[in-house]
């Protein structure tokens, strides 16, 4: 494992073990909703499976077509304020 | 993807299964204790790679933990033909047969209770619902009522006007504001008052009637004359064919509301207690602090409020009056004001520092005599709706005249500097910029505005209301028009009500 996986692992490892991982998941959930992102891609979801087909369609259909999207459109400022937490929990 | 499960979970449901998946849910999915964590923490990475990301499952069958984006679960699972695995993220059961995530109603109830039991130990603040399921009974109402309406972005359910009865455009537009107030609708639209009074002159029964009536989907104007009749015979002071005070109508009706409540007499020993809807939604506490100016010891009361009665500047009170205790982001003078007062400004007013004077000497109990001393008032606890009342009608033994000052006030409303806590943090030496991200407690929406035209001796109230988030409506008596935001920004603003933007479970 390179330094920056091993230091990843080692950051995800503190955050689970304080808990703080799990705050730092409600936070982001509150935010994306007030942001409207949830609304958005339910939205999109919805369309996903009107494509597919309700019968045909699989949780991994929905995961590849919807993941791109909803990595594009998390507001800079939801991003800004959860990093600013993750800085100042390992500070 | 069936709804009924696959079949391929059977080859798992042997033994202690369900004890199996417990632990797994308990240990490597939602891990509520310290140590489930520091277990957790530990060993939830792939056999394969070591990465911890990459949608990691574990294997139901043995011990065996891999990442999904990178296939190792799914090499696993063909090489040992161990065809299910959960998702240690979202405790989803997937089958490799299937191809699919599957919903196994037995293991799904274990998920739903594991879950639950593990947000108990979870930061105590977590909004700790879900989602709502239909019960037999309840699916077998639906059914049987197959009637329903449907909310449409233009609908206009809930919008009736309401006849003129003789100067009670003061009535009418009360009852607007209150008809479209969220959770007021909702309670009453819930059927959630049972009488408990053994004559017909309820007032609660009676605004369950008129919710029923607003919402029934008829585009006629109603008559309230039933609603008339029993405000006259609960609150006197209101009878008569004369123009009211709108916002006095207010404060009876939400006080007829609260005391028929519970008419059964457990209000009567416990009246500062009540837990009825008026109360929830309406009651804030208002903070009042008297500091002694020689000992500096500070004498805390709070008292219960349902609005805010602001003063304008124009009236005989100065709006600015120079106060030598005050704190430095108070402006001293009316000639400094740039701009249209707004809401702001009011409120601002309203919680700062008062110097009292030498002729309001107050009994300090720190140095036991008459003492100067300063009064502030800060919200202690904010109301669900918040009522702001602009003073307009001034009354002094000099003169009677209505306040015509345009007062600017927002969509949005951000309760935050007039709280009590707010100030302690000020005094502490602590800034705002350092507000906990979590809390949207103080945020609120404005969604109905009273209006007064006229003069003192003969005016109209009107008043404009929001339905569906962004769109309003102006309430003129029997007559419903669209309205603008500009609209209602640009209205002299006499009753505003606003709404909690974020509401949170107790």
């Amino acid at each position: 494992m390179s330094k920056d996986s091993q230091m990843r692992a080692a950051i995800n490892q503190k955050l689970i073990e304080m808990g703080e991982r799990e705050r730092l998941k409600e936070l982001l959930r509150a935010k994306l909703v007030e942001c409207g992102w949830k609304d958005q891609l339910k939205a999109h979801c919805k369309d996903v499976i009107i494509e597919k087909g309700l019968e045909h369609v699989t949780v991994e259909d929905l995961v590849t077509e919807v993941t791109p999207k909803g990595r594009a459109l998390v507001p800079d400022s939801v991003k800004k304020e959860l990093l600013q937490r993750i800085r100042a929990f390992l500070a | 993807m069936s709804p009924a499960g696959c079949s391929h979970v059977n080859g798992y449901k042997v033994e202690n299964w369900k004890q199996n998946l417990r632990v797994i849910y308990q240990c490597f999915v939602w891990s509520g204790t310290a140590e489930t964590r520091r277990r957790k923490a530990k060993s939830c990475i792939c056999h394969m790679c070591g990465a911890h990301l990459n949608r990691l499952h574990s294997c139901l069958y043995c011990v065996f933990f891999g990442c999904f984006t990178k296939k190792h679960i799914h090499e696993h699972a063909k090489s040992k033909r161990h065809n299910l695995a959960i998702d240690l993220l979202y405790g989803g059961i997937y089958c490799f047969v299937c191809q699919d995530y599957i919903y196994d109603k037995d293991m799904e109830q274990i998920a739903k209770e594991e879950q639950r039991k593990a947000w108990k130990f979870a930061v105590p603040n977590l909004l700790t619902y879900t989602t709502w399921e239909p019960t037999k009974r309840e699916l077998e109402l639906l059914r049987h009522n197959p009637k329903r309406r449907k909310i449409t972005t233009n609908c206009t359910i809930g919008l009736r006007g309401l006849i003129n009865l003789g100067n009670t455009c003061f009535m009418n537009c009360i009852v607007q504001a209150l008809t479209h107030t969220p959770l007021l609708r909702d309670f009453f639209l819930s059927d959630r008052h049972k009488c408990e009074m053994q004559s017909n002159s309820c007032l609660v029964c009676e605004m369950s009637q008129l919710f029923q009536e607003f919402y029934s989907g008829h585009r006629s104007p109603h008559i309230p004359f039933r609603l008339l009749h029993l405000v006259w015979t609960h609150a006197r002071h209101l009878a008569g064919y004369e123009q009211q005070d709108a916002h006095e109508f207010l404060i009876a009706a939400l006080d007829v509301l609260h005391r028929h409540w519970d008419d059964n007499g457990k209000k009567a020993n416990n009246p500062n207690h009540c837990n009825c809807i008026i109360d929830q939604i309406f009651t804030g506490g208002l903070q009042s602090d008297v500091t002694c100016q020689v000992c500096h010891g500070v004498s805390t009361t709070i008292d219960p409020f349902w609005d805010i009665s602001l003063d304008l500047p124009g009236s005989s009170t100065p709006f600015w009056p120079l106060s030598p205790g005050g704190d430095g982001s108070t402006v001293n003078g009316e000639s400094h004001m740039t701009g249209p007062t707004t809401l702001t400004d009011c409120l601002r007013r309203f919680t700062r520092p008062e110097h009292l004077g030498s002729s309001a000497k107050i009994k300090c109990g720190g140095c036991h005599s008459y003492q100067e001393s300063t009064k502030q008032l800060t919200m202690k606890k904010l109301p669900i709706v918040a009522c702001f009342h602009l003073k307009r009608f001034e009354h002094s033994a000099k003169l009677r005249r209505k306040i015509t000052t345009y007062v600017s006030f927002p969509l949005e409303l951000d309760m935050t500097p007039f709280m009590a806590s707010s100030k302690e943090s000020r005094m502490n030496g602590q800034y705002q910029q350092t507000v906990d991200i979590l809390n949207n407690d103080n945020k609120y929406s404005l969604f109905a505005v009273v209006n007064h035209q006229g003069t003192l001796e003969s005016g109209h109230y009107t008043s404009f209301i929001r339905q569906h988030k962004d769109q309003w409506f102006k309430c003129d008596d029997a007559i419903i028009t669209k309205a603008s935001i500009k609209d209602v920004l640009d209205s002299e603003g006499y009753l505003l009500f606003y709404h909690k933007q974020f509401l949170e479970y107790e």
